[in-house]
């Protein structure tokens, strides 16, 4: 083997120089040390082979240095020697030390010239020991030391930037490690993800994130809006009677909740110059929110994106991934054990797969299939048309029926339709895979998704209609109130309704399962389904918060809540058989929720502040034509001041622009 | 629980910082977990350092205790002679390979060496079967039958038939004789040598974006 020749070459050498390392007391200790680490010889000689190169490289510089190169690289190789020695090491380990010999030594000369952020970053990304690493990062650094002591002394620029950089790296480090302190839940976290897998974990994350997002939302809100707000409220008359919380009407309309309390006038107290504008204040923190939100999507959408499809898929059937891919972070011994369970029937189905792959269908059975495909869509299709006309007419009529019904509780009939079609239509869906028979999983999947996203935008999109078409331009007095009303209503039906079913709902079905059908046995946590009802809520909070900016902070208790609820009507619920993509499930609802949901909201709003007349007597656009004229009017006035021209350029180059908008339009 | 004493020094803790993944805390907690398996007199800070602890006593950690692969985990990241304890260091080198911030390249590094149960540097047919093994458990009901096996892994006994160079190889796969015969080598060795070796490995691992979110494991 020419591995063994190379090998007892080196111990030679070494032999030969010996007598020198034992008069060199921190090579001898670097001897012992080394000798602990006798374990992997491949590393330690990749190490020390390392040193007789780079000997060689430099061996045209000082005699000094190369004699002091010399003793270092004598004391590894001893250490390798004896390594070497030990009879378990020999064999094949040795056969590719040679192999590694090249990397390291390619290593090392690579570290060097690096900067001293990057070595450590490098040297942490080697799959070495503790141990070694240390070892590594010694070398690298006496021998940088020394280049840099020849060449020239480091300067004082350089010193300085050096040690700013590492305090920022510190502050850094102490930053993050504060906000991981602080950060929600990640024992709860920790046990889910031991006890269901990473594809439920999605979910959670899914949660957690909006959540954030809707932290984000209020804050800005409060401390922009709410807080000012509060410095000149008049008292409130009207009576609280406790039905507020559930239709949000009543004494709830002349709160901080809604639009129409806010004032239109520029807040200012005494006799101070300082003087705050309420409609810019209003405008601007909405739009700050959305454009946060917009960024926040884009950018994480586009980590996903770049993490999980850019490497082509080019093997369709993934055993290879099934098989490496084992889930480290399940912890809990009986989801192991069925864990084990399901990966075993996967495997099985998918070799049984694979030998019946051949068989192709008949014209008779590709026909039929065709055709179930067909009336499935046509039948979800079509339900979904007629659960948006109903709604439609619903809300048309709904006018009506509350002027008949003075009972507080009649505004509530919408939301509680809209709720239970948001039920039931699901579940209805989800029974055509009986007729449809995908045959793969995943595709099965993506087109209940898809069935599912579009029934949900579509109820919202029809409300959306209803509300700028019809209650904006019925006259009614302070309409935007309506709106934020009438959202606040559907939110919190959603909200009841989920709970309702997370605690009682899945409750029976388990028990139904279990005791009384028990071929129904235990089922399994619906990810897609639940992650279409955060987004259906989430798109509700984003076309609210302009009609009610207080929004952001309900939809926070209700994410809390929501939280424990599922947390605790998990226990109904068994891991999901199927090997489930969760990352790439992750990239798809990011996506949802950007796609049609939140440029669905852009629109929605966009269409509310260029072209629909606020009311007369409410809110803080009272007595303009439309919302976007108090900015008019803010730019006219700053016109007048030479100092903030460069607002009312900005202005004109970004909004009064077409250019801007259909740069942007390209750009998503 | 370790006792104010076995606080970490300071240089200590900067030098696992820059050596590791771990945050400050990370390596704080790990510490402390780590004292709690030793004996009551060699938790002082010097002593916990030195101390090497039993794999029976590592593997009695809630997070490791049902993990298949918890005997191959130690043995990888033992650095002791006989490979059958870990040192304070090692178990830091392991959870910073299992933390969130540790990258793909290093993370599918060590997870090929602990599928590779003989050490040898390929995954060949006996790692793979003890790999699925270990995967599907050792019930009645969920291991795999022989046959069932041998479709899983089987390729080695095709590719030795002499398909003579690499490109023929290729050929022979697809249009050839028995397309659909063996799942794992055919997905994933691609110089056609009957083992998976440590960059092929790497380059299925790369196509699956799930890998390292799934291959960590947290105090």
């Amino acid at each position: 083997m020419l591995s063994d020749d190379y090998s007892n070459e080196i111990i030679i050498e070494v032999e030969d120089i010996l007598p020198g390392v034992q008069s060199h007391p921190s090579s001898n200790q670097s001897v012992r040390e080394m000798a602990q680490v006798n374990s992997r010889v491949s590393m330690v000689s990749s190490l020390s082979d390392v040193e007789v190169v780079d000997y060689q490289t430099f061996s045209n510089r000082n005699e000094k240095r190369r004699s002091q190169l010399l003793q270092f690289s004598t004391s590894l190789n001893n250490s390798m020697s004896q390594t070497l020695c030990s009879p378990e090491c020999l064999g094949i380990d040795t056969s590719h030390s040679s192999h590694e010999t090249i990397q390291g030594q390619k290593l090392i000369a690579s570290l060097i010239p690096m900067a001293s952020r990057d070595r450590i970053k490098a040297i942490r990304n080697q799959p070495r020991s503790m141990e070694e690493k240390r070892k590594l990062r010694k070398i690298v650094d006496k021998e940088k030391s020394k280049q840099s002591h020849h060449i020239f002394e480091f300067n004082c620029c350089a010193q300085c930037l050096n040690s700013i950089s590492r305090a920022y790296q510190r502050s850094h480090n102490s930053l993050s490690e504060l906000l991981n302190s602080i950060s929600l839940w990640q024992k709860t976290l920790k046990v889910i993800g031991g006890k269901f897998g990473t594809s439920v974990l999605s979910y959670f994350n899914f949660l957690r994130w909006l959540l954030k997002f809707n932290i984000f939302s209020f804050i800005m809100n409060f401390s922009f809006i709410i807080i000012p707000q509060f410095t000149m409220a008049e008292k409130n008359t009207l009576q609280f009677t406790g039905w507020e919380f559930l239709t949000g009407g009543g004494y709830f309309r002349d709160t901080v909740m809604y639009y129409g309390f806010y004032t239109n006038s520029t807040i200012q107290h005494g006799n101070s110059r300082a003087s705050y504008n309420m409609q810019l204040a209003y405008i601007f923190t909405i739009s700050a929110c959305l454009i946060t939100c917009f960024f926040s999507l884009l950018f994480s959408m586009a980590k996903y994106f770049r993490n999980n499809f850019i490497n082509p898929h080019i093997y369709s059937r993934g055993i290879a991934k099934l098989i490496f891919c084992w889930d480290f972070t399940v912890t809990h011994e009986n989801a192991v054990k069925l864990k084990q369970k399901n990966l075993s029937t996967e495997i099985r189905e998918n070799l049984s797969e694979i030998r019946q792959e051949n068989v192709r269908f008949t014209v008779h059975q590709q026909l039929t299939r065709f055709f179930a495909h067909m009336a499935a869509w046509v039948v979800s299709t079509g339900g979904a048309i007629a659960c948006c006309a109903a709604v439609y007419y619903l809300a048309e009529y709904n006018s009506e029926f509350l002027r008949m019904h003075r009972d507080p509780g009649a505004v509530l009939l919408l939301p509680f339709v809209v709720s239970c079609i948001n039920l039931v239509v699901p579940r209805f869906y989800s029974l055509f895979r009986l007729v449809e028979r995908y045959e793969m999983p995943r595709r099965e999947v993506y087109v209940l998704l898809i069935r599912n996203i579009f029934l949900k935008i579509s109820i919202i999109g029809i409300l959306c209609y209803y509300w700028l078409n019809i209650v904006a331009l019925s006259g009614e007095e302070c309409w935007e109130t309506l709106i934020g009303q009438e959202i606040y209503q559907l939110l919190l039906m959603d909200f009841v309704f989920s709970l309702a079913d997370s605690l009682l709902g899945e409750f029976l079905r388990r028990i139904i399962g279990m005791r009384l059908i028990t071929s129904l046995g235990i089922q399994e946590f619906d990810i897609a389904r639940n992650v279409l009802e955060l987004i259906y809520a989430q798109t509700l909070v984003w076309i609210g918060i302009f009609f009610c900016p207080l929004l952001p902070f309900i939809q926070m208790i209700t994410l809390f809540t929501m939280f424990y609820a599922k947390n605790i009507s998990l226990m109904n619920f068994q891991p999901p058989s199927k090997a489930w993509r969760a990352s790439q499930m992750m990239t798809f609802f990011i996506f949802l929720l950007f796609f049609p949901s939140f440029t669905g909201v852009l629109c929605t709003l966009a269409i509310t502040i260029w072209r629909l007349k606020p009311s007369d007597d409410c809110g803080p656009f009272r007595g303009l034509p439309f919302f976007i004229h108090s900015i008019y009017s803010w730019i006219d006035t700053l016109r007048t001041r030479p100092s903030y021209l460069w607002v009312v350029w900005i202005y004109q180059n970004l909004i009064g622009s077409v250019h801007f908008f259909f740069i942007l339009t390209l750009i998503v | 629980m370790g006792g104010s004493g076995s606080r970490l020094s300071k240089e200590l803790l900067a030098e696992y910082q820059d050596l590791t993944f771990l945050t400050k805390q990370e390596i704080l907690l790990a510490h402390r977990r780590f004292c709690e398996l030793l004996p009551q007199e060699q938790r002082s800070m010097e002593e916990s350092l030195r101390a090497q602890v039993s794999f029976e006593q590592i593997l009695s950690l809630p997070e490791l205790k049902a993990n298949p692969f918890k005997e191959r985990i130690c043995r990888v990241f033992s650095t002791a002679p006989t490979r059958d304890s870990l040192s304070f260091e090692d178990f830091l080198d392991l959870l910073s390979v299992f933390s969130d911030t540790a990258t793909p390249d290093i993370k599918s590094h060590y997870a090929f060496r602990i599928f590779d149960f003989d050490d040898d540097g390929t995954l060949n047919r006996e790692d793979l079967s003890r790999l699925v093994n270990c995967l599907t458990g050792e019930g009645e009901d969920t291991r795999l039958s022989a046959a069932e096996m041998k479709q899983l892994i089987d390729n080695v006994s095709v590719a030795g038939l002499g398909l003579a160079g690499p490109g023929s190889g290729r050929e022979g796969w697809t249009c050839g004789l028995k397309p659909s015969h063996s799942q794992i080598l055919e997905e994933s060795d691609i110089d056609r040598d009957g083992t998976i070796n440590l960059s092929e490995f790497q380059h299925v691992i790369s196509r699956s974006p799930d890998f390292a979110s799934s291959f960590k494991i947290v105090l």
